[in-house]
């Protein structure tokens, strides 16, 4: 199933300038395997090497943080968009 | 004939690179460089022209190398970053210290948690180095305030020396193949066991090209339980360590020197033991012109009170001018020169980012 990863503006020199990407998968997890395939340097900066998605970076699936749901395992509908965001934190 | 001084300074919030003639009357700063993130390591490699490298260490995305072939005008990332293999179980969390290696593209790298990593075409590509990074002790190692880092790389030949806070120190013969912890008069205060076979917390390990044997290390000090641990010398290439400490006000700081021109010159920057920082908030670098057997206190020019910063363990640097200056930036943003030596102080600039990284070289 189509859905849409959301490329914030700090992220886009790591996925060629796009905002928005399109891929076919069934969960979030799957989602992010196709963008290490597809655009390596766009993958490590939301993951670290063992697959987790970094402490300062927020995954949501339309409106929802990815932790209130099933994490990476959550399973997405056709039209759905993953939103990747910096989180509120910093000094 | 090499005319310029280029300071690399990693912040908080990012690279500056400050340039003058050798006079250094003025310095013009440059940057930052990879805003707002902060940079623990930088290297001005003059191996083929003048490269300068800085980790720029991203807590939202990720570590990035960055380099410059422009003497610090401009910085691009590099092809990749160190990173762990995806079975090891382990993810970088920062890239704490950035050397040459043997041929013109080879570098080294310090990482935490503490490994090593090595590229062989100019920071391009990585390969974990797996003598120290699947030590038998590694898993062991346990984080200091400052995080679990390889901070300090020293080669000599097939000798690699390695700092690791805290791990202690390890000695390779063999070029980097395997590494053995050397830690035999290097103490421990937050242990029971007083001199433990590793896990010390060395804070910097500094040596003259000229005599390879002799090492000086900037341990963890202050312990008033054990006095006289945190600063040592060894002249067996690291297989022992004595005190060096008598006639410091604190065994405790972060950064340690040795002249270019002497290894017998030594210089520290001693910091009270409990708060890290200035003693009587008054800073002084303290250098001993014998090896240790005894200190000066050099103040010139540098705040008499009511200076309470931080100087961290790669803040401080001595160029390679015909007379050298010393270098030391500050936690409160400050970047102070020590002519002649360290004999007189003037800062150069006064309200950078919190400074974490202080490199100079001569090109």
């Amino acid at each position: 199933m189509s859905v849409t990863i959301d490329v914030p503006a700090l992220l886009r020199a790591e996925s060629g300038g796009a905002s928005a990407l399109s891929v076919s998968a069934p969960t979030v997890r799957a989602a992010l395997e196709q963008l290490e395939r597809s655009h390596p340097p766009l993958y490590r900066s939301i993951c670290d090497e063992t697959g987790a998605v970094r402490r300062h970076v927020g995954v949501f699936v339309n409106t929802a943080h990815v932790r209130d749901l099933d994490g990476l395992d959550t399973r997405l509908q056709p039209g759905d968009v993953i939103t990747i965001l910096p989180a509120v934190s910093g000094g | 004939m090499p005319d310029r001084v280029l300071l690399t300074i990693g912040t908080k919030k990012g690279l500056f690179v400050a340039e003058s003639p050798t006079a250094r009357r003025r310095f013009a700063l440059r940057g930052p460089f990879g805003p707002g993130v902060a940079v623990y390591s930088t290297l001005t490699d003059t191996r083929r022209g003048v490269r300068i490298y800085a980790s720029s260490c991203n807590a939202y995305f990720g570590m990035k190398v960055l380099i410059s072939t422009d003497r610090g005008k401009s910085f691009k990332e590099t092809k990749s970053a160190p990173a762990f293999p995806k079975d090891d179980g382990r993810a970088l969390i920062n890239i704490w210290s950035l050397v040459p290696g043997d041929d013109a593209k080879d570098l080294w790298c310090g990482v935490e948690p503490a490994s090593l990593f090595r590229s062989a075409d100019g920071g391009d590509s990585w390969e974990m180095v797996p003598g120290i990074s699947n030590h038998e002790h590694a898993r062991k190692w346990q984080p200091g305030n400052g995080g679990l880092c390889m901070h300090t790389i020293v080669r000599d030949g097939d000798r690699v020396h390695l700092g690791i806070s805290t791990g202690g120190h390890y000695l390779s013969e063999d070029g980097g193949k395997t590494f053995t912890a050397s830690n035999k008069g290097i103490g421990a205060g937050f242990v029971p066991d007083p001199y433990p076979e590793f896990g010390q917390c060395v804070h910097k390990i500094a040596r003259h090209k000229d005599a390879p044997a002799r090492l000086y290390i900037q341990n963890h000090g202050g312990w008033p339980d054990r006095p006289g641990i945190g600063v040592l010398r060894s002249d067996d290439h690291g297989k022992s360590w004595r005190s060096i400490a008598k006639g410091l006000p604190s065994d405790f700081g972060f950064p340690i020197l040795v002249h270019p021109d002497d290894p017998d010159t030594v210089y520290v920057m001693p910091l009270e033991g409990m708060t890290r920082t200035c003693p009587g908030g008054a800073p002084a670098v303290w250098r001993s012109e014998n090896g240790g057997d005894s200190w000066t206190r050099l103040a010139k020019g540098l705040p008499k009170k009511e200076s309470w910063f931080t100087v961290q363990r790669d803040a401080m640097d001595i160029d390679e001018c015909k007379v050298p200056a010393l270098y030391f930036g500050t936690t409160t943003g400050q970047l102070w020169m020590g002519r002649e030596g360290g004999e007189k102080w003037e800062c150069l600039f006064d309200a950078l980012p919190p400074i974490h990284n202080v490199k100079v070289a001569v090109v």
